[in-house]
């Protein structure tokens, strides 16, 4: 017989012996948790119970644990406290429900996180549209939950602000996490990272930090691009890699530029980066951010004319966020209003997203974003230099005045410092060429592009 | 069981001890009042299971034993006698109450039924003044979740670490924190989770009580205990259950830079934000405007079916011009836990956290989250 069956018939033999409330009140959430020789322990909800099992049931329980087993001449009593409760689908369901309805109170989110492993549980792979812009990091990432530490290690997602990176990272740890195999899933961002080795190194307890990654099964970093030019963190991330590696854990790395693109890393992490799977999350095309916004819908339990949802996402394409961002703008219209926005209201209550200042390319941001990008002053791309990693740049510069901005050719020669308009040209159609047979040109300027776009 | 007590000394026992008996179906004996003589003194105990209060009083005792009776029922019959000395004798069960000219008896059950107090081994304790205890819980005690789906945010986390004692709440709109310094610096780091529930009853029992109140840990309660000022000896001791489970990182949420500053008058602020309510609709909106340039707050609201309201008035502002909305009533319990007439409000950026604090004081804080605006 083992541990529950003898409970349960002690159970049923004291119901004859106390009244019902008695019975209720005092052996709810009781169990047996361990037997030896001749001693059970039974696990009581709280201390009134224990003490009122210990103080008036004693004998009757033993008696009757006694008839059953004759080796028993012992009982202990131990708290233990309930477990959270676990609430059914449809209490979630309702909590849920509740809360849509104060779609405009904002909440502290962070609460929501998962203390040990810092995942949102909010972000899932069910929840993750996936299109012809994200299929191959969607497919890598699901792989890697199912195969962890084997398949692509490290496994690094790029690609610009607000496309779903850190969705699918977290969608990978909370997979992991709720495998019933317990694996150590710890989700920290760079930000946080470089935090802690530094009030590790000022309170001299960097030890403790580095313990707490060595016994992870899976580690995941955020925006990894914020270690550049933290020698010390880089150094001690680099320690901590090659320990994780060695034995096989999962590293996961999500980063707004391939590794190639971050400056001032170092090369033997860079190598490291690259020495697994390396897969892009590029802009969402019309389709897709179509059944984003559907889905997004069917989130928050709403319908929307299908005009206005072809309107939104004709017209908001900068990411993903500011989809959402349109889409709940016309929530709070509809809950303070009560009428579903049509396609007039919506183009009023959009404009801000549509005519967003941020959205427009200029001829200023261009120049700034390029130079930024190949880590340059502004003031040297108007050098009338030769130098090789000057004159590529510029080229690239004025290739985008051309395509984005559609500036003639004769005015980009003359914004830079009065060239020949031909020289312009030159570059324009270089470029254009060079990035139909170079990919990691075209990979640059898409990543250029997607920041001028993003603000 | 014989004894005798003054008519006032008994009443304002039982007020402590009645509040907590509730119409309880499932177990009847918990509706009753254990009354026991324990050494020289009356004990009284009542409980719901989730906690348990007992007081003592100092009477003559003539015979030893106990008794229960109904709390409520003993604490109304009480209330209606004479100022004078009440003898009380239990006899097979029942209480025989004599007071001037009343002769009475009351009903009583079997004394064994009545759930047994779990004691406290462990005699690990700290001490602080009531007044800040009360002062502390009532600047946060309302702000607990009440909703059961995330128990651990439904009570009030206690935390000591050093000579810092801080306490907690919040329903993840708002959050409340209050820090007491510690005459006497912990040893060991401890953490709490109590019922607001229990942490309303303790307010209740420290009203104007001066002196100082003793908190003994252990792993799943807790015990709060009021010493007597004629001797050494407890007078009041609540034990509540602890709510299990992990309070989240609250420290993370609790902004630290922030765009735009303001120092105002509170009154003024709560005033406005008052009428301002009046025409807030149905999701309860203010909108509050922050001007750099001229230096004032504008507070607007409007609603379809009333109409709309604006008002300002004059206050000093740090960093940009800004615009945030708020849930009135949230502002308004944030104002109404601070004291001083003048209070920062400091504005971490828009759609984020707020904090409202009162100027020269660093021990509370309240951090309340804004509307999504449009």
């Amino acid at each position: 017989m083992d541990n529950n069956e003898l409970w349960q018939s002690v159970l049923a033999q004291m119901q004859f012996h106390i009244s019902k409330a008695n019975f209720a009140t005092w052996f709810q959430n009781t169990e047996i948790i361990s037997k030896e020789d001749e001693k059970i322990t039974i696990s009581v909800p709280n201390a009134f119970s224990k003490e009122w099992l210990k103080n008036k049931y004693y004998k009757l329980i033993l008696k009757t644990i006694h008839e059953l087993n004759s080796s028993i001449k012992e009982l202990e009593f131990i708290i233990k406290p309930q477990a959270l409760k676990k609430f059914t689908e449809k209490e979630v369901k309702e909590t849920q429900e509740s809360e849509k309805i104060e779609v405009g109170q904002l909440k502290f989110e962070e609460f929501k996180v998962n203390k040990e492993t810092n995942l949102n549980p909010k972000y899932t792979f069910e929840s993750f549209v996936v299109g012809s812009f994200n299929e191959l990091a969607y497919a890598a990432s699901l792989s890697v939950s199912e195969n962890i530490g084997n398949t692509y290690n490290p496994l690094f997602i790029y690609g610009g602000v607000g496309l779903g990176k850190t969705h699918l990272i977290q969608a990978i740890g909370n997979k992991i996490n709720d495998n019933p195999k317990k694996k150590r899933v710890k989700y920290i961002s760079s930000e946080k990272f470089v935090s802690n080795i530094v009030s590790g190194i000022r309170n001299h307890n960097i030890d403790v930090f580095k313990a707490s990654l060595s016994s992870i099964d899976v580690l995941i970093i955020d925006d990894i691009q914020f270690l550049a030019g933290k020698d010390k963190t880089q150094e001690e991330f680099f320690h901590t890699f090659n320990s994780l590696y060695e034995k096989n854990k999962q590293i996961i790395l999500s980063s707004d530029r391939p590794p190639n693109a971050i400056p001032e890393l170092e090369e033997r992490l860079r190598s490291r980066f690259e020495g697994g799977m390396i897969t892009d999350i590029s802009l969402p095309d019309y389709e897709t951010r179509l059944a984003i916004l559907k889905t997004k819908l069917q989130e928050k339990n709403l319908k929307l004319p299908e005009d206005v949802l072809e309107y939104i996402a004709s017209n908001v394409k900068k990411n993903i966020r500011e989809l959402e961002g349109a889409l709940n703008s016309l929530l709070i219209y509809y809950k303070t209003n009560n009428t579903i926005p049509n396609l007039e209201t919506t183009k009023r209550l959009l404009k801000n997203f549509v005519f967003s200042p941020f959205n427009v390319a200029s001829y200023k941001k261009i120049v700034e974003i390029v130079s930024k990008f190949y880590n340059l002053d502004e003031k040297s791309l108007f050098n009338p230099t030769r130098r090789k990693e000057i004159v590529r740049p510029r080229q690239i510069a004025m290739f985008l005045l051309r395509e984005e901005l559609k500036y003639s050719f004769p005015a980009i020669a003359r914004k830079f410092g009065g060239k020949d308009h031909t020289t312009v040209i030159y570059a324009y159609k270089k470029i254009l060429q060079e990035s139909e047979i170079n990919n990691k040109l075209t990979e640059e300027l898409n990543i250029i592009k997607q920041r001028v776009y993003s603000g | 069981m014989k004894i005798e007590v003054l008519k006032e000394n008994l009443k304002k026992n039982l007020n402590h001890i009645e509040r907590i008996v509730g119409k309880n179906l499932s177990l009847p004996i918990l509706n009753n009042v254990l009354i026991t003589t324990d050494d020289n003194f009356l004990s009284l105990t009542s409980t719901d299971l989730e906690l348990a209060t007992k007081v003592w009083i100092l009477v003559k005792i003539i015979k030893k034993g106990k008794v229960i009776v109904p709390a409520k029922f003993l604490s109304m019959f009480i209330s209606s006698l004479p100022n004078e000395k009440i003898i009380m004798e239990a006899r097979e069960q029942n209480l025989y109450i004599e007071c001037g000219s009343f002769k009475t008896q009351i009903q009583g059950y079997n004394p064994e039924e009545f759930p047994i107090i779990p004691e406290f081994k462990d005699r690990e304790y700290l001490e602080i003044d009531n007044k800040k205890l009360y002062q502390g819980l009532f600047q946060v005690v309302d702000i607990a979740s009440q909703s059961q789906n995330r128990p651990e945010i439904s009570g009030i986390y206690f935390s000591f670490l050093k000579d810092q004692m801080k306490i907690v709440a919040t329903d993840s709109f708002r959050l409340g924190e209050k820090s007491i310094h510690l005459e006497e610096p912990v040893k060991k780091e401890h953490a709490f989770i109590l019922p607001q529930k229990s942490a309303r009853e303790i307010m209740n029992i420290l009203e104007d009580k001066e002196g100082a109140v003793k908190i003994f840990f252990s792993s799943n309660q807790i015990l709060f205990e009021l010493p007597m000022k004629e001797v050494a000896h407890p007078q009041i001791q609540i034990t509540s259950r602890l709510i299990e489970g992990e309070y989240p990182n609250y420290q993370d949420i609790i902004p630290h830079t922030f765009k735009t500053s303001v120092v105002l008058k509170r009154d003024e602020f709560l005033n406005q934000i008052k009428t301002a309510s009046l025409f807030s609709g149905k999701v309860n909106e203010v909108k509050v405007s922050i001007s750099k340039e001229k230096q004032e707050l504008e507070i607007f609201s409007a609603s379809h079916d009333v109409g709309e309201n604006t008002s300002r008035f004059a206050a000093k502002v740090e960093g940009d011009s800004i615009g945030v909305s708020f849930n009135y009533k949230f502002l308004m319990d944030g104002l109404l836990h601070i004291k001083s007439s003048e209070i920062v409000f400091d504005i971490s950026k828009e759609e984020g956290p707020c904090i409202l604090r009162p100027v020269g004081d660093s021990s509370y804080l309240y951090v309340v989250m804004p509307i999504k605006s449009m």
